[in-house]
C-alpha cells in the first residue's frame, strides 16, 4: 500500500517516456535507468564510484566522531571550555560547510585530504552540539542520585553521565553521517574528479541522462539507507531511551 | 551598567576567547608563525573587507545572494507548509506521499540541479527552485509532524463543540501545528543559505559563493576569508536571528528542537 504512490509515478514517467510526451532525453524511460544501474553495477563503474564515495564518507566519519563527542562530553561537563569553545560553533554552525573547501585546498592542495575534512567538519559541529546538549539536558536529579550514592570523577562520568548523553551522542552521530554525506557529494559535485557525485556532474555536462539518474538513484538509496537503517539501530540498541530518532 | 559587568564577569570566558585568538593569530602571522599566504593577519582582511564594500563588489553580491535565498524559502515555504498541511491532515495522502518523500528527502539539493534546469529554464530561475527543495521537504515534513502530534482529545473536544471545516482548522490544527511549523520554516532557511552558496559556486558568477570561488580561483586569500565571514555572519543573522523572532511572535512556545537537542 504505501509503496503504491511511488510505483503509480514511476510507471506514469515510464509511460509519458515512451510516448515522448516528455522529452526522452531528458527524462529517459525509468526502465533505461534501471538497465545502466544494473549494467554499471556489472561491467561499468558505478561500483568503484559508489566505493570511492563511501571510502571518502567513512574517513570523514571518522575524523569527526572521535573528537566530536569528546569535545561535546568535554563542553558539557567543564564550564570554562564551554565558555571559551562555543562562540565558534555558534559562528561555524550554520555556515555551510562547502565554504571551507577553497581554504582547505589551499593549505592542503586539491585533493582527499581537502574533500574529507570538508565532509568530516560538516559531520563535526553537528555531533560536538548533539553530544553538549545531551550532556546538558540530562536530569539533574540524576546527577544528585549518583553523587549521593558516592560516585565521583571517572565513575560518576562512566555510570551516570554518559549514559544519560548516549542517546543524544546517537542522534548527533546519526545527523552527523549525513550531513557528511551531503557535504561530501557536493564537494565531489564542485571539486572532485571521482565519486558518485562526480557522476552525476559529469554526465549532465555530457547529457548523458540515464546515466546521470543512476548515479542519482545510488546517492538516494545511500541516503535513505544511512537515516533509516541508523534510526532502526538506535532505536534497537538504546530501548531504554523514548523520543529518539525524532527531528 | 551594573547589569552589563556583572554579564561580564559571568561570561568573561566567551567574551575574552576570540580577542586572545584573534591576537594570537595576528601575532602569529606577523611573525611568520602562520604562513601569511595561507593565514592573512586579521588586521588585512578587514582592510580588504572594507576595500570590498568601499567599492560596492560586496554590496552586489551579498544582494543577490539574499535575493535568490528570498525567493527560493518563499517558494519553499508556501508549497511546504501547504503541501504539509494536506499531508497531515488528509491520512491516504500523507500515507501515499511519504515514502517519495523519504527517498528524495536525503539527496543532497546540488545533485538536483541538472534536474531542475531540465524542467525550468536554465539560469536564474533554475538556481532559485534548485535552492528551495531541501527547504521545500523540511518544512513539509515539520507540518506534517506538526498536524500529527497534536492531541486527538484536544481534535475531538473541538468537533464535540461544534468546530466544523475552516473553524476547526483556523482555530485548532493550524495554531497546534504551528511550533512545528515555525521549526521547519527557521531549519528551511538555513539549509536555503547552505544550497544558495553551493549552487552559486556550481553555476554563477554573481553572489556570496561565486565571489568566494572566484577569490580562490585567483588566490585573493584575503578576500576568501573576507566573504567566508560575511556569509557566516549571514548564518547567524538568519538562523539565531529567526529563534528571537519566534521567542517574541510566539512566547508560549517552546522551541522543540531545541528541546530535542
Amino acid at each position: 500500500m504505501s509503496l503504491a504512490v511511488p510505483a503509480v509515478l514511476l510507471v506514469l514517467w515510464e509511460i509519458c517516456s515512451r510516448h515522448a510526451i516528455v522529452s526522452p532525453r531528458y527524462f529517459p524511460p525509468p526502465t533505461t535507468v534501471g538497465w545502466v544501474l544494473v549494467d554499471g553495477f556489472a561491467a561499468g563503474d558505478l561500483g568503484t564510484q559508489s566505493l570511492v564515495t563511501l571510502t571518502r564518507l567513512g574517513f570523514a566519519f571518522a575524523t569527526a566522531a572521535v573528537p566530536g563527542v569528546l569535545l561535546g562530553l568535554l563542553m558539557g561537563m567543564a564550564r570554562p571550555v564551554r565558555d571559551a569553545v562555543e562562540p565558534y560553533i555558534a559562528f561555524i554552525f550554520p555556515v555551510p560547510k562547502i565554504t571551507l573547501l577553497p581554504f582547505l585546498t589551499i593549505i592542503l592542495g586539491v585533493g582527499e585530504p581537502a574533500f574529507v575534512l570538508t565532509g568530516a567538519t560538516s559531520a563535526f559541529f553537528q555531533i560536538v552540539i548533539s553530544t553538549l546538549g545531551g550532556v546538558q539536558t540530562m536530569d539533574p536529579r540524576l546527577l544528585e542520585v549518583g553523587r549521593n550514592y558516592g560516585a565521583r570523577g571517572a565513575r560518576l562520568f562512566w555510570k551516570v553521565i554518559l549514559p544519560a548523553a548516549l542517546p543524544a551522542i546517537f542522534t548527533g552521530l546519526r545527523l552527523g553521517l549525513g550531513l557528511a554525506l551531503v557535504a561530501l557529494v557536493a564537494v565531489e559535485f564542485i571539486a572532485a574528479k571521482s565519486g558518485l557525485g562526480h557522476l552525476v556532474y559529469r554526465h549532465w555536462q555530457m547529457l548523458s541522462t540515464p546515466e546521470m539518474y543512476a548515479a542519482f538513484a545510488i546517492v538516494g538509496a545511500l541516503g535513505l539507507l544511512l537515516t533509516r537503517g541508523l534510526r532502526a539501530v538506535q532505536a534497537r540498541v538504546l530501548t531504554w531511551q523514548e523520543e529518539i530518532g525524532r527531528l | 551598567m551594573r547589569a552589563m559587568s556583572h554579564w561580564l564577569r559571568e561570561h568573561w570566558i566567551a567574551v575574552g576567547s576570540p580577542i586572545v585568538l584573534f591576537i594570537a593569530w595576528e601575532w602569529a602571522s606577523a611573525t611568520g608563525l602562520l604562513r601569511e599566504a595561507f593565514f592573512p593577519r586579521p588586521s588585512t582582511i578587514v582592510i580588504h573587507l572594507r576595500h570590498l564594500a568601499a567599492d560596492g563588489t560586496l554590496w552586489d553580491h551579498a544582494a543577490m545572494t539574499l535575493v535568490r535565498i528570498g525567493w527560493a524559502f518563499a517558494l519553499a515555504a508556501v508549497l511546504g507548509v501547504g503541501i504539509g498541511l494536506a499531508m497531515g491532515l488528509w491520512r491516504q495522502l500523507g500515507e501515499g506521499l511519504d515514502p517519495v518523500f523519504a527517498v528524495i528527502y536525503p539527496i543532497p539539493s546540488i545533485l538536483f540541479l541538472p534536474l531542475v534546469s531540465f524542467l525550468v529554464p536554465p539560469g536564474e530561475i533554475a538556481l532559485v527552485v534548485t535552492t528551495a527543495v531541501t527547504s521545500f521537504f523540511l518544512i513539509a515534513f515539520t507540518t506534517t509532524h506538526g498536524v500529527r502530534q497534536i492531541d486527538r482529545l484536544v481534535v475531538e473536544a473541538a468537533v464535540h463543540y461544534g468546530a466544523r471545516g475552516w473553524r476547526l482548522f483556523a482555530t485548532v490544527l493550524l495554531p497546534g501545528a504551528l511550533p512545528f511549523i515555525f521549526i521547519g520554516l527557521r531549519l528551511g532557511l538555513g539549509f536555503a543559505l547552505i544550497v544558495v552558496v553551493a549552487v552559486e559556486i556550481v553555476s554563477t558568477s554573481r553572489g556570496l559563493g561565486a565571489l568566494l570561488w572566484l577569490s580562490w580561483q585567483i588566490l585573493k586569500v584575503e578576500d576568501m576569508y573576507a566573504t567566508f565571514f560575511v556569509i557566516a555572519l549571514l548564518g547567524a543573522v538568519l538562523s539565531y536571528g529567526l529563534a528571537a523572532l519566534r521567542t517574541r511572535l510566539l512566547p508560549w512556545v517552546q522551541d522543540v528542537a531545541e528541546r530535542a537537542g
